[in-house]
């Protein structure tokens, strides 16, 4: 369990997490998801203690970060897969980890092989490792101490198909362990595959915090519906309308709706015996669900160059 | 690959300022730079002692040395190489911190260990440990290549020398922890080694050159002059006792600024 209340970072005159207010339960998923430069790594450097907040707490199991005794045992973290050492071997880096915390020298063996990392991998001094073996490194890290809660700073980075697809895989099984699951990503896709609930920020700003199917839900999905049938398509509007989604005409045989599913529109036109040629959703995704969150919220927005002068 | 984990939890859990200990000193000895630095410190030391030696030697021009009062202690020549050895040695207090900042392991050991003051002592510790025994053997190295060449004008009576090697090893282990400390509050390798040289050398240097007394005592207040005159065995302008306490002040007041640094900056 991770909360966060009233969060605040300030870094001079910016504000780079304003306010957060968020549980982050066990058991799940939960997706951290924002544009570049909203905050996610600052929010998850404060979770740690270390970055201290300018307002407001952030506690792991009901307790500040720096009050732990042996935070290996409550929280894993991955934030920085180069945060090693260059002339340190991976594996000298997990002892030295687990030293520190009093966990036995066999299980960084045990994390090594969990990782997909062997003897000559892990051997290799850090200058030499690869991104993606450098967030394998740090995933070992991370379950050192067999924790509770663990969080992840963007780790697919960097790794091919294959390390994407086991990292989902831990995830879900390490949820499905009943474990905290605290995830970040600027990836919508990757969220859509792997998270049960998504906390969105912009500009350290709660953007949503829910089921991911409810953030989907609730963008502005809108579904293109076409009939041959004129009658039957003003019959379909109307009961649209009356059931509360917004219907616009879109040509003669055409609507556009928003606020009901396709599913929905469906069964109605089934319903009302109306012919469909068309039922098609556009943009009932994630990443649509996040562009309409994020829109007022880029950090660094992409110029036309159109107009551009050389 | 494998998703299986082990559901057992770790059941160790000792931990404590013994684990951070043990955690810095497997960090220490798992990079190379450690070696290196020892073994230039070797050859720097034997290299200054050596040449200082010759120029003891040399400035003897009395064909007798039994009626010469020229002839040194080959502790003292230790004693005087001090000056360059020590920078070596501090290297490795030195990189103990800023090698962390530099490739941000800083954060993995913060994780590890929350607290900023048990982290700095922890690394004091194992600083001190390696460079006090350290001191020892570069101060045994420099004793064996000064005194063949001191030749009829050097003298090493048993219980003088031991005393000199001994405070030339005490001197290395407090400078080293002096800037551990320092590397803690500025970070960056460069800039700790330039204010360390300024500390410990530049600053009372200049101090002195113009040879005024209120000039001289404040010099005397350095950590590089209080840890010469301790290493002389000097008794003014106070005794070698005081010249200790003042580095080791020093070295503490290093180690409490950096603590302060950790603590309120963010990593």
């Amino acid at each position: 369990m991770i909360t966060l209340r009233g969060l605040t970072k300030r870094f001079g005159g910016t504000t780079a997490v304003d306010d957060l207010t968020v549980d982050i339960a066990p058991g799940r998923v939960t997706g951290f998801l924002g544009p570049n430069g909203a905050g996610k790594s600052t929010t998850m450097r404060m979770i740690l203690g270390l970055d201290r907040p300018t307002a407001g707490r952030a506690l792991v199991g009901g307790r500040p970060y720096r009050e732990l005794r042996h935070p290996l045992y409550e929280v894993g973290a991955l934030l920085d897969a180069k945060a090693i050492h260059p002339a340190r071997s991976g594996r000298a880096h997990l002892l030295a980890m687990a030293r520190s915390n009093g966990v036995p020298a066999r299980r960084v063996d045990e994390v090594l092989a969990t990782v997909g990392l062997d003897d000559r991998a892990a051997a290799k001094p850090g200058r030499t490792l690869s991104l993606g073996m450098g967030q394998r490194l740090g995933i070992a890290g991370a379950l050192l101490g067999d924790p509770p809660v663990l969080m992840f700073d963007e780790p697919v980075n960097g790794l091919d198909p294959d390390g994407v697809r086991w990292v989902r895989q831990l995830m879900r099984s390490l949820a499905g362990q009943g474990r905290t699951i605290f995830v970040s990503s600027h990836l919508m896709s990757e969220m859509q595959l792997t998270a049960d609930r998504l906390v969105v920020i912009g500009r350290g700003r709660l953007l949503a915090d829910a089921p991911i199917t409810e953030v989907i839900a609730g963008s502005a999905v809108a579904v293109r519906v076409r009939s041959p049938q004129p009658a039957g398509l003003a019959a379909l509007a109307d009961r649209l309308t009356a059931a509360g989604a917004t219907v616009e005409p879109a040509g003669p045989d055409e609507l556009t709706v928003t606020g009901a599913t396709a599913d929905r529109i469906g069964d109605l036109a089934h319903e009302l015996g109306v012919r469909l040629h068309e039922l098609s959703p556009h943009g009932a995704s994630l990443e649509r669900a996040f562009m309409d969150l994020t829109a007022d919220s880029v950090e660094y927005a992409g110029v036309p160059t159109g107009g551009e002068t050389r | 690959m494998t998703t299986t984990l082990t559901t057992a939890r770790p059941a160790t859990r000792s931990g404590g300022f013994g684990g951070t200990v043990a955690a810095e000193w497997t960090k220490l000895w798992s990079v190379r730079s450690t070696w290196w630095t020892l073994l230039a410190a070797a050859l720097v030391t034997a290299a200054t002692a050596g040449q200082l030696a010759i120029y003891a030697a040399n400035a003897n021009t009395n064909d007798d040395p039994a009626d010469d009062a020229g002839i040194v202690t080959v502790g003292s020549v230790l004693a005087s190489s001090v000056e360059l050895a020590q920078y070596a040695v501090l290297a490795l207090g030195l990189l103990a911190i800023t090698s962390e900042f530099t490739s941000g392991t800083i954060r993995t050991t913060l994780q590890c260990t929350p607290s900023r003051g048990r982290v700095l002592l922890a690394k004091a510790v194992v600083t001190a440990a390696v460079t006090f025994p350290a001191g020892l053997l570069l101060g045994g190295v420099g004793v064996l290549v000064a005194r063949p060449v001191l030749g009829e004008w050097g003298s090493a009576p048993a219980a003088g020398t031991a005393r000199d090697v001994l405070a030339f090893a005490t001197y290395l282990a407090l400078v080293a922890v002096l800037a551990l400390g320092l590397g803690a509050a500025l970070r960056s390798a460069v800039l700790t080694l330039v204010v360390l040289v300024a500390t410990l050398m530049i600053v009372p240097l200049s101090l002195q050159e113009p040879d005024i007394a209120v000039l001289n005592r404040i010099a005397d207040g350095f950590p590089g002059v209080a840890g010469n005159h301790f290493l002389a065995g000097d008794t003014d302008p106070y005794p070698a006792a005081v010249g200790l306490l003042l580095l080791a002040g020093w070295a503490v007041a290093a180690l409490a600024l950096g603590r302060a640094a950790l603590r309120r900056r963010d990593a």
